[in-house]
């Protein structure tokens, strides 16, 4: 009966009115703004776009953004952002429970979907008609493969000359000087894998995939927190790896408890901190964490 | 003259009854086809001013009216699906901008769009009250709903089952309003929209659910095969997304492979338009329409029957002022005792003739300024109202 109804009022239709087509475009107000979702990412657009841009990234420096959930009136900024820098490989989960416009996000490592790791998945289970299923889920850290970087690098200015074309070459030339600055501590890197060889090695936390497979570090990944003292349990289980991994390097997103490296030195293990740099340092950037963070893995 | 228009008004008057059944046919005799037109006109008008501002629209191969009137005006039944993942094709071709649209599911007889961001931009839709929506489950309302339902922010829509019958299918899922957009004058106000996330959710595609490795969720498991965990129907789905759940919900696979009714694909220029149309003309799975082609092809269609109404209202309005001609002889034949009693009193030829058409004429006035009136008023009043018909 509705289809009849809207076929005779078509039908008796005798002319159209030309309707005007509303735009897409945002009205610009100025500087744009530029959100991400850690800090690597504000990092390189701070460092393409220099003052041109309006870097923000909103967590608070005493949480990991991997983790963080911003509240409301934090997201409802980045929708208004011009464009939002994402990590990918599922970094950053809040994304993915929020509206974003579509047109402003930029996954960072959608270039190199197949370079992605995964992390072994959670028990699997089923219920209802969908199946058998778990919550697996990618690594994330891809910024400490600093080839990956280089490509996030890349897509950052690809999508920073698109918001500002007027300023494309001078965002090439600091891109040039970008990729150089990382690869400069890529070689430094390749060469201290190439120093490390098959020595066992032991992370605090499972946040060095990248940085392994890259540098072809042989490590194995603990699930210890910088500032809580492992149980019993814990140390029981790292016995239990050193039977068969030997390792005398473990590395720590942060600085242990005291007893806790008193403990790992009784053990013949040197605490090294090699900050992942998910969130802005208490001091410097993102060149200089980076190159302390290989200064101390050389030493 | 004046006396001569005195004695037809007094004449209208003491024959009211006549008379009111006269204007009326007269009237209406004016009014139908005259309104009707100006309606019809300002309805396709409007409705074919929404498909030119909607250049492109992607979907399943299927029908291309189908997929218009449900993508554009919310009604028909859903297009056939394509998949989540043909959006960031079309996003990563350069060419466009890609809406996303899933229409199929509705709340008290209105639908639920799920879509992105992009399009409140896209359609110039404003916030009247409210925010925008951010978090998975929350819903804004157009300004008919807000009105209709009686919500507002703070207030909850909950999503129709797709049947009564299907009693093992999706528990209905309760969604917030945050925000109620200004009236729009389309059917966007008729419109609850949330995020294509949300949707997928009201389909099943995602859901919350407890953890089924912790305790607390012991009794909800059927049994444990080493990594396998099987949960029984205890296993408590959330129906409602809140602060403290929103974490438990998941999506199963990729979203890539998650359903869409169409995307709208907004061309960046009119070089990307024939860029994109010539890349999927010869799609096998996919169609891309240009909405108002569609809707003209329509139009075409049934043009000839059109010709057909028009002329039915013609030879109804000729039929009238017969049946009209014919009361009027009928009357004069009537009152030929009266006519004679005023030429016995003087009044001359002229003048009584001049007074049967002051009759006449005061009666083809009346009914032309009701029909004026009636006109008027359907202007103002009856695009809206058949457009609300037409869409709901």
């Amino acid at each position: 009966m509705r289809k009849l109804l809207v076929i005779t009022v078509l039908l008796l239709a005798g002319c159209g009115v030309e309707g005007e087509v509303p735009s897409t475009e945002a009205v610009g107000t100025g500087v744009p703004v530029i959100y991400t979702v850690n800090y690597p990412l504000a990092w390189m657009a701070q460092q393409l776009l220099a003052d041109t841009a309006e870097v923000v990234f909103p967590a608070p420096a005493n949480v990991d953004p991997a983790f963080w959930q911003p509240d409301t009136d934090t997201v409802l900024r980045y929708q208004q952002a011009d464009l939002v820098l994402l990590n990918g490989a599922g970094y950053a989960s809040w994304v993915a429970r929020v509206s974003l416009p579509g047109r402003t996000l930029i996954d960072t490592s959608g270039a190199y979907p197949e370079q992605l790791l995964t992390v072994p998945a959670g028990p699997s289970h089923s219920h209802g008609p969908g199946g058998q299923h778990s919550h697996g889920e990618l690594a994330f850290t891809t910024w400490l493969d600093l080839g990956l970087a280089r490509q996030q690098s890349q897509a950052v200015s690809v999508a920073a000359q698109r918001l500002l074309p007027s300023q494309a070459t001078a965002i090439e030339q600091r891109l040039a000087e970008l990729q150089r600055m990382l690869t400069v501590m890529d070689e430094r890197l390749m060469a201290l894998g190439r120093q490390l060889g098959e020595r066992p090695l032991l992370y605090s936390h499972p946040v060095y995939q990248y940085l392994q497979r890259r540098y072809q570090l042989n490590g194995r990944a603990l699930h210890w927190e910088p500032d809580q003292v492992p149980d019993e349990a814990q140390w029981s289980h790292l016995q239990g790896i050193l039977q068969s991994h030997p390792a005398q390097i473990m590395l720590w997103e942060a600085q242990p408890l005291p007893e806790v490296q008193v403990r790992l030195d009784e053990l013949g293990i040197k605490t090294v901190v090699f900050s992942p740099m998910g969130n802005r340092p208490p001091s410097g950037d993102f060149a200089s964490g980076m190159a302390a963070n290989i200064e101390r893995l050389e030493q | 003259m004046s006396g001569v228009l005195y004695l037809a008004w007094r004449y209208l008057l003491w024959h009211r009854f006549k008379t009111a059944i006269l204007v009326l046919a007269v009237t209406l005799v004016i009014y139908l086809p005259v309104g009707l037109q100006l309606v019809v006109q300002r309805t396709a008008a409007d409705m074919t001013a929404r498909a030119d501002s909607s250049p492109l629209l992607l979907g399943s191969r299927g029908s291309p009216l189908e997929l218009v009137l449900n993508s554009l005006y919310f009604s028909a039944g859903s297009p056939p699906s394509l998949d989540y993942g043909q959006l960031q094709e079309l996003r990563d071709s350069g060419l466009v901008e890609p809406i996303p649209l899933y229409v199929r599911f509705h709340s008290a007889g209105h639908p639920i769009v799920g879509t992105n961001l992009d399009y409140f931009d896209f359609r110039g839709l404003e916030l009247s009250r409210g925010r925008q929506m951010v978090g998975l489950g929350e819903a804004v309302v157009g300004s008919r709903v807000a009105q209709q339902l009686d919500v507002g922010a703070g207030d909850a829509v909950v999503s129709s089952p797709e049947s009564v019958f299907d009693l093992a299918g999706v528990y209905p899922l309760k969604m917030w309003v945050v925000g109620v957009l200004a009236p729009a004058f389309s059917e966007d106000d008729n419109a609850i929209f949330v995020d294509i996330k949300t949707a997928w959710i009201i389909q099943g595609l995602g859901h919350g659910h407890q953890d089924l490795a912790r305790p607390e969720a012991a009794a909800a498991v059927l049994k444990k095969d080493g990594e396998r965990i099987v949960a029984n129907a205890a296993l408590v789905q959330y129906n409602e997304i809140t602060p403290d759940n929103s974490d438990t919900f998941h999506f199963h696979g990729d979203n890539d492979s998650n359903p869409l009714t169409a995307i709208l694909p907004v061309p960046h220029n009119d070089k990307a338009q024939v860029l994109i149309l010539g890349r999927y003309q010869s799609h096998p799975e996919l169609q891309i329409v240009q909405p108002r082609l569609v809707m003209d092809e329509l139009l075409a269609t049934v043009f000839a029957v059109q010709r057909y109404v028009l002329v039915a209202m013609v030879l109804v309005g000729i039929a009238t002022g017969a049946v009209v001609l014919l009361v009027f002889l009928l009357s004069l034949r009537a009152r030929r005792a009266e006519m004679d009693t005023m030429s016995r009193l003087g009044g001359s030829a002229i003048a009584i003739g001049s007074l049967m058409l002051a009759e006449v004429a005061l009666v083809l006035l009346a009914s032309a300024l009701l029909a004026a009136t009636l006109t008027g008023a359907t202007l103002i009043l009856g695009g809206p109202l058949l457009q609300a018909v037409v869409t709901q």
